[in-house]
């Protein structure tokens, strides 16, 4: 059990110092180009506010998060009144203060579709 | 309740929370590598949080509640395990999490690992996995066999430990609906809370019984047995057992109001309450000059290694050195009751100077029918062998064995028996080991 144990936090130590070193190390890939990236109108955005087609600007940029919608881990009430507008303020505060995590974050890169042109 | 249904009723309250969660779990949450990953995740930190409030609550150290476990060491080796299971989980929990996030991007992978400033929810999830490596490094001797007061110590940032899990997870948790969690969580962090209670509170204030010591005998240079006097209320107990005692005498170099656990030597019967104490440690060593007319504290008792109800059942004794105590307690009840016994006793010591009480032994041996007496000289006979035990014990294998001394003795023992065709619950053992 001693052994087990401390091996245990041995390996523990290793993954998190991998893991902090890579992300300093390895370079960060290139998504898109943001510049290349259409730009999205409120009106454009809006008519896609429905389960089969559900886009949401966040920080200025717009996302097809249609297939994402029965990943989500809330039931699809909690993520439909967000579609087809801006969405900042669920990404940041679930509705009770606390921000999606750096992984939910992440995840968004891959339904970018645009820019987010609010004027 | 058997002992095995016992020892595995702890495993079982643990594993529900994790279980609940589990099955409250969507498709969605299998839909992905990443996903998976970070459904582990989240039921690593459950099992975490549940195992550490059940593996508290069973630290309670109430009188009586290690019996139906086979005493107080039998308990804590459970509590042991539950708690390394713990561990386990918290390394898991942040690994998984992170693993998961990295399918997304590395540099996710590693923001999951790093609070961003005031971020309470996952600092207090990381002050809790620090909490319990510092308190757990002693008990697994990650950087050698720890000093007792300092283990004793240390082993209390275990309740830093379980508050920051518990702020951790109702800030973050969505695995439970919130009022199933409220509900899980707020009956197994009552029920540590009450053992906490119990142990720093009540049983402080309740739980132990004021003695003077009456007598100090010294039946070798390294050993010394009090003999006490109840303040009011005497201790009720069973051969064998054991309790933990403070000594409150302010000339002692070391221990004063520190409480250790010994096994009591004297009778059940007995109007006085004797303990064998042998210098082990500083509060022991200490303890050999403890002035008669002070104040001792007791606790207890603990333990179940005889058995509790009488039974013909032929027994095979098996003590080393200062591990005589519970079998020296029996004994004396044994001929103070003028009962008769079918046991033989093998004292293991190092040679005749260190046979401590064995001229009252053989006194008492003389007594009661049926006893005998063999002392084994490691000096002349080198280790306990099973030639020595078939010498002088022919039908040993048929014998329920009681075994107390150093962990050597006690292994070497266990293991010639168990090869000798001594069924594994026929062999009691009782450890000397930190509690």
């Amino acid at each position: 059990m001693k052994k087990l144990t401390f091996t245990a936090f041995v390996a523990f130590c290793t993954f998190i110092a991998t893991v902090l070193a890579l992300s300093v190390l390895v370079p960060e890939r290139v998504v898109a180009d943001h510049d290349k990236l259409p730009a999205i109108s409120a009106d454009e955005l809006a008519e896609h506010d429905h389960e089969a087609s559900c886009w949401m600007a966040i920080e200025g940029k717009v996302y097809d998060l249609t297939d994402y919608l029965p990943l989500h881990p809330t039931p699809l009430s909690i993520m439909l009144p967000w579609c087809g507008r801006e969405a900042t303020e669920g990404m940041r505060t679930k509705g009770y203060g606390r921000d999606h995590s750096p992984a939910a974050w992440a995840m968004l890169d891959d339904y970018l579709v645009g820019t987010y042109a609010d004027e | 309740m058997s002992r095995r249904l016992a020892h595995a009723l702890p495993w079982i309250v643990a594993a529900i929370p994790v279980m609940v969660a589990l099955l409250l779990a969507s498709a969605a949450e299998f839909a992905s590598a990443g996903a998976i990953l970070n459904l582990l995740g989240r039921l690593t930190g459950i099992a975490a949080l549940s195992l550490l409030l059940v593996s508290a609550a069973l630290a309670c150290r109430v009188p009586g509640f290690d019996l139906p476990f086979g005493g107080l060491t039998k308990l804590w080796a459970t509590h042991h395990r539950l708690g390394a299971a713990a561990l386990f989980m918290v390394l898991a929990h942040p690994v998984l999490l992170s693993l998961s996030a990295a399918t997304a991007s590395l540099d996710a992978a590693a923001l999951t690992l790093v609070p961003a400033g005031a971020d309470w929810a996952m600092w207090s999830g990381w002050i809790a996995l620090l909490a319990m490596v510092v308190f757990l490094a002693p008990s697994f001797a990650f950087f050698g066999e720890p000093e007792y007061q300092r283990w004793r110590w240390l082993h209390r940032l275990s309740a830093l430990a379980v508050l920051g899990a518990l702020v951790h997870t109702f800030l973050l948790a969505r695995s439970l609906p919130s009022a199933l969690s409220v509900g899980i969580w707020g009956v197994l962090a009552a029920a540590a809370l009450a053992a906490v209670a119990w142990r720093f509170v009540f049983s402080r204030r309740a739980g132990r019984l004021r003695y003077t010591v009456a007598e100090v005998a010294r039946p070798a240079n390294n050993i010394v047995e009090l003999s006490l006097r109840p303040f009011e209320h005497s201790l009720k107990f069973s051969a064998g057992q054991f309790v933990y005692l403070a000594p409150y005498d302010r000339q002692l170099a070391a221990g004063y109001a520190e409480e250790h656990p010994y096994t009591l030597s004297s009778a059940p019967g007995e109007r006085a309450l004797r303990i064998a104490i042998k210098d082990l440690g500083d509060a022991s060593r200490a303890i050999q000059s403890i002035a008669p007319g002070s104040e001792v504290r007791i606790e207890g008792p603990y333990g179940d290694f005889f058995p509790r109800h009488d039974s013909a059942e032929p027994e095979l004794w098996i003590a080393g050195g200062i591990g005589i105590t519970p079998f020296l307690g029996r004994l004396r009840h044994l001929a103070a009751t003028q009962q008769s016994l079918d046991a033989r006793l093998v004292y293991c010591v190092q040679d005749q100077a260190r046979a401590h009480f064995s001229e009252e032994l053989e006194a008492l041996a003389a007594q009661v029918p049926g006893f005998d007496l063999t002392q084994h000289f490691f000096f002349r006979e080198g280790p306990l062998s099973a030639e020595f035990l078939a010498t002088h014990c022919p039908d040993f294998v048929s014998r329920r064995a009681y075994i107390c001394g150093p962990d050597p003795l006690l292994e070497r023992a266990r293991s010639i028996l168990l090869r000798a065709g001594v069924a594994r619950d026929q062999i009691v053992t009782e450890e000397f080991t930190l509690l």
